[in-house]
């Protein structure tokens, strides 16, 4: 919200002085600055302070003479204004000007900055032009370009125009949704006035409130009380609508509105004065007198002010008018007023429109037809719900003085004051949640100018009774905060929580398996959770199960179901990248949410660069895999099996500690071409990788017996089948296995390879003879020979 | 450059015959030819010839017992003394011939020290995963425990819980990216606190990092994927200058001692007091002194005790982004960066923050 600074003093000066404050005034108030850290002190963050010039020097108040049309030119007038002393002739294109009509004059010489144009008597289709009348965006003072500058009466005649509209700071104020109360100049004056310890002059302090009692002719039917508790209506009779005097029009144009006329210029002050939303009806449009507040209709359409037509949901909350042509709807409820009824430049009588709506019923409407207004904005955090008949009171007077009119001396309302609950505070909470001190009268001193009525039981038992505009406050916590924000954050110290609590051990980040890929050459990435349906299909990964509702595109539409497709286009991105190793640690999203890692290895595991290096392939991943295993004393395993993402004879099952995790393998050489890539090796699998503690084993100080054997086995049998068998054959002194070389070649059947295994034989307490082994051999042999596989010699 | 060698080794055993005038003629072409050997095969040769079994030293030897006791002792003496000469020369000799043999060796083995090394391939670790394992370096030294969390979440953990009434605009503060099936990706790591406060009693400090989400336009510094870590710290009673006690001392970590932080009063529906708060940094791209807004914190809402059914106890809680931490330091000039995979970027991360 933007605070206009010369209007927020105007708070704390005697009176309002419409302009800003009389020079002299008493007030010690902050200059822009100091007034922008307080807020920002306050909770009232201060987003910017902004230096907004005022009228261009050189700029005159003038009224239009007679207007001439230029013949030869559809739109030029040779345009006469007088300054109060002389005459002035101009050359006008705007074709809404008209005589009697008060605007601006800009002399010759002078330059305009929001447009940077150098004004110059010149002459126009052989007129001279001794200047030119401007718009207000010309001027720099708001941005309307459609018509030259339209001032009221007010504006003396050959003023210049910068004495009446001079430079302004504006705060813009980044509110927190709770304060409700801040989204008006009042609110803010009452933080500000708290802190400092300066009284806030209300501006409807002392006005009459309408008699309910006397009747104004108006009827109200309020069908949902709960969605509109308070309604009030008030004629005015005897406006002139015109422009608004410069005051109001540069509060208007400081907060960031649109001057329109006297009467919604006014309505709009109202709004950003007190916090209540309000409206002025053409009160022709109660023909029948009779207003009815209620749901809309299955298909009722309603066209709002600005000209949308919208298809009204029967939850929404219409103003509506019984009139000849039956139901009228006048507006959105608390969110915006209808295009039919309101305020013409004929319009004389009004009626105006101050009343509470429920926050939720005002806020589905504006989500529903996305409509953002300053009505909405205020409704839906929470408007004072007592304020509607003294807001309506200084609405009338406000109209009376900016278009003459003469409010009634009745009201039309509905509804009642609401007290909220006195909430139990102990002042020593204080100390106890904030650490500091703040002396009672301190405190009953910032509850009280906040607006809170503070009853003291016994001194350390006080019943707080937050005023009707605080929403926020209902809890004892909510009076400490009060009490420690105007008292000031910075008196805050810096203490350790006193506790005892040891931490238990974990490595929830995965941190040594980043650290251990990382240290075996593999480079992190990180990738988004959001994919597109696309995206996994072309990387064959699971179809998706979360879809987003409102997704940032198509390719951005549902979660992932597996990491390696994000490594896949890394990848692709890295094309140029000769060798690459990634890997990513994240969350996937099937039917459940799990963490996982995932690897992915393009070309030589060692670059050998002048020499010869060693070319990766699905071994030197596996490699990998077994070597983050072996670091976390878990036995990994991998098996043949069928994975749509990886090529069919290149593609495994990996078992961590005899549990499957995922999987490895060549990425099928149809997704790789489909991501552009030549052979990539990928591997998925779930965390934690665990570990376990193993007991420790004393060493073994034997020698180990060795013996090679060559087994011919069909390609069909995997090495790991062969080396349980044999495993088993070779019984408990066999300390180890391994394979040595693998041969597949002419010499051998077609189908079959041949393994070269090394096996190592020991006993743990006395050295193994020859015959010993050899007979330990044989049974290996046999083993072999009763499977049908050879022996090659 | 192999004959200098030699040449260098020999000189030491080129002696002079006449230094032992009192060995026989023959002795001294003994010694000679033993400093003459042209390799070890020819010494061994040599040393079988004089001094073997059947040499002609240990003939003289075997002759002694033909001589009368005072001749035998006479050339016995002699004879033994000119044994040890050969024994001596053999020995030198085959030193020197070692010498040059791994002189050989040792110049054939010489490599060009000057090619480049064959490197076992070079990974490391994202950024964000470096400037994250420092907070929980920091965090765990003041003695927190590290938890994560699910990033798909319910309404209930993300924003119910943590006293988010249905329908307030507070909710619009977090624009959320809500799934088909009604569950949301998280918009803050704060669900975790109510995940924690369910499964452990107080006293404890926990931290959680971890990605979070909102439906945001994503520009240079807005992604819709970033990073959070939250703290949480209840107690008996813990207050609020315990909360800025702990926002100071991450500071000091991170930044340097003496950096000071600041509390300014703001709104969050699961914290009262509320507060935002900044750190006073020189900043590394402008090389000005400014507060650095950081993140959110203030003191756990009642409700949200209520709803995990605590009572009598206190907290606090605070919260950052992660990114800015990188993005600003580093002088990053783009958040999407971080998500885009490419090497060119990642791999310049490297040693210590």
């Amino acid at each position: 919200m933007k605070v206009p600074y010369s209007w927020l003093r105007t708070f704390f000066e005697p009176a309002d002085v419409p302009g800003g404050a009389a020079p002299g005034n008493a007030a010690p108030f902050p200059e822009p600055r100091r007034l922008a850290e307080l807020l920002d002190g306050l909770g009232l963050a201060v987003e910017s302070v902004t230096e907004v010039p005022g009228a261009p020097e050189g700029t005159i108040v003038v009224d239009v003479r007679s207007v001439t049309p230029i013949s030869g030119s559809d739109h030029l007038a040779r345009t006469v204004v007088f300054d109060g002393s002389a005459e002035h002739v101009v050359v006008c294109g705007d074709q809404n000007i008209a005589v009697g009509m008060r605007t601006a004059l800009v002399l010759p010489g002078t330059y305009l900055p929001a447009v940077d144009l150098t004004v110059l008597a010149r002459e126009i289709r052989g007129v001279p032009s001794g200047g030119m009348l401007a718009s207000a965006k010309e001027l720099g003072l708001f941005e309307h370009g459609a018509g030259v500058l339209a001032l009221g009466p007010d504006a003396p005649l050959g003023a210049k125009l910068v004495e009446l509209w001079p430079a302004e700071t504006v705060l813009e104020l980044e509110l927190t949704p709770n304060r409700a109360d801040a989204f008006s100049l009042l609110g803010v004056a009452r933080d500000v006035g708290a802190k400092l310890g300066l009284g806030v002059r209300h501006p409807a302090a002392g006005l009459a409130l309408a008699d309910p009692a006397r009747d104004d002719g108006l009827t109200l039917d309020v069908h949902d009380p709960a969605a509109a508790p308070r309604f009030t209506l008030r004629k005015v009779s005897g406006v002139t609508v015109r422009p608004s005097p410069v005051w109001l029009q540069r509060r208007i144009a400081a907060v960031g509105l649109r001057p329109r006329n006297n009467v919604v210029d006014a309505t709009n002050l109202i709004t950003f004065e007190l916090g209540q939303p309000n409206h002025a009806y053409d009160a022709t449009v109660f023909e029948r007198g009779h207003m009815v507040v209620r749901r809309a209709r299955v298909g009722e359409r309603l066209t709002l002010l600005n000209d949308e037509e919208l298809a009204l949901d029967p939850a929404d909350l219409l103003i509506t008018t019984t009139g000849p042509a039956g139901d009228v709807p006048l507006g959105l409820a608390g969110v915006m007023g209808g295009a039919y009824g309101g305020v013409e430049a004929s319009t004389t009588e009004l009626v105006l429109e101050a009343a509470l709506f429920d926050p939720v019923t005002v806020r589905r409407a504006g989500q529903r037809h996305k409509v953002i207004t300053d009505a909405r904005t205020r409704f839906e955090r929470g408007v004072d719900p007592n304020l509607q008949e003294l807001a309506s009171a200084r609405l009338a007077q406000v109209i009376g003085e900016v278009a003459g009119g003469r409010p009634h001396p009745g009201i039309t309302a509905f509804g009642a004051d609401v007290r909220r609950a006195a909430v139990p505070y102990r002042p020593s909470r204080v100390r106890f949640l904030m650490d500091f001190d703040v002396p009672s009268d301190s405190q009953r001193a910032y509850l009280t100018a906040l607006g809170c009525e503070v009853e003291e039981r016994a001194s350390d038992d006080w019943l707080v009774a937050p005023p009707s505009w605080r929403y926020d406050l209902a809890l004892e916590e909510d009076v400490v905060e009060e009490v420690a924000r105007v008292h000031g954050y910075e008196h805050i110290g810096m203490t350790e929580p006193d506790m005892r609590f040891v931490p238990p051990a974990g490595d929830p980040t995965h941190r040594r398996l980043r650290d251990r890929l990382a240290a075996a050459g593999l480079q992190e990435t990180m990738t988004y959770v959001f994919t597109g349906a696309a995206e996994l299909a072309k990387a064959a990964a699971p179809a998706p199960v979360v879809e987003l509702a409102s997704p940032q595109g198509t390719e951005k539409a549902v979660l992932r179901t597996a990491l390696y497709p994000g490594l896949l286009a890394a990848a692709a991105a890295n094309r140029a990248a000769g060798a690459l190793a990634l890997f990513e640690v994240g969350h996937v999203f099937g039917d459940v949410e799990e963490e996982r890692v995932a690897l992915l290895m393009r070309g030589d595991r060692v670059e050998g660069r002048w020499r010869e290096g060693l070319a990766g392939d699905f071994f030197t991943l596996k490699g990998v895999i077994e070597s983050l295993a072996g670091l976390e004393g878990a036995l990994v395993e991998t098996n043949p099996a069928a994975f749509a993402h990886l090529h069919p004879g290149v593609s495994a099952e990996v078992s961590w500690d005899g549990a499957v995790v995922g999987s490895a393998g060549r990425l099928h050489p149809a997704v790789a071409a489909a991501f552009e890539l030549p052979e990539v090796y990928v591997a998925e699998l779930r965390l934690p990788l665990g570990g376990k503690r193993v007991a420790f084993k004393e060493i073994v100080r034997q020698p180990y017996a060795e013996r090679d054997l060559a087994v011919v086995v069909p390609v069909s049998v995997t090495y790991a089948a062969l080396a349980a068998a044999l495993r088993e054959a070779a019984g408990e002194k066999l300390a180890s296995l391994e394979p040595f070389d693998e041969y597949r070649g002419a010499r051998l059947p077609l189908g079959s390879r041949s393994l070269a295994l090394r096996f190592r034989f020991r006993d743990a307490t006395r050295a193994l003879t020859d015959a010993e082994v050899d007979a330990l051999m044989e049974n290996v042999i046999q083993a072999v020979r009763s499977a049908g596989y050879d022996i090659r010699a | 450059m192999a004959a200098e060698h030699e040449t260098t080794g020999l000189q030491g055993a080129q002696r002079d015959p006449g230094a032992r005038e009192d060995l026989p003629g023959e002795a001294v072409d003994w010694l000679r030819r033993i400093g003459e050997a042209l390799d070890l095969a020819a010494l061994q040769q040599l040393r079988v010839n004089y001094l073997g079994k059947k040499g002609e030293l240990t003939q003289r030897l075997k002759a002694l017992g033909s001589l009368s006791v005072e001749e035998r002792r006479v050339v016995g003496g002699r004879v033994n003394a000119l044994k040890q000469a050969l024994e001596a020369a053999i020995d030198e000799r085959k030193a020197a011939l070692e010498r040059v043999l791994l002189a050989a060796q040792l110049a054939g083995e010489r490599v060009d020290v000057t090619l480049p090394g064959t490197r076992p391939p070079q990974g490391g670790l994202h950024l964000l995963t470096l400037v994250t394992n420092r907070l929980l370096d920091v965090f765990t030294s003041l003695g927190y425990e590290v938890v994560t969390g699910p990033e798909l979440e319910t309404d209930h953990y993300n924003f119910a819980s943590l006293n988010f009434p249905p329908d307030h605009p507070a909710r619009d503060t977090q624009d959320t990216f809500w799934t088909t099936d009604g569950r949301l990706l998280r918009t803050h790591t704060s669900p975790m606190q109510v995940r924690y406060m369910e499964t452990h009693e107080p006293p404890f400090k926990v931290v959680v990092p971890g990605k979070v989400f909102r439906n945001e336009a994503v520009d240079v510094t807005h992604e819709a994927q970033f990073h959070q870590l939250e703290a949480l710290v209840v107690g008996e009673r813990v207050t609020m200058a315990d909360l800025k006690g702990a926002i100071n001392e991450m500071a000091q970590a991170l930044i340097g001692p003496g950096t000071r932080t600041r509390l300014q009063p703001t709104y969050f529906p699961f914290v009262e007091p509320g507060a935002e708060f900044a750190i006073w940094w020189t900043n590394p791209r402008s090389g000005r002194e400014e507060w650095l807004e950081l993140g959110g914190c203030g003191m756990v809402h009642p409700r949200v005790f209520e709803a995990v059914g605590y009572e009598g106890v206190t907290g606090f809680a605070f919260g950052f982004g992660i990114e800015r931490l990188a993005l600003v330091p580093y002088a990053i000039p783009d958040i999407r960066y971080f998500y885009q995979g490419d090497l060119r970027v990642l791999e310049q991360f490297r040693g210590t923050l």
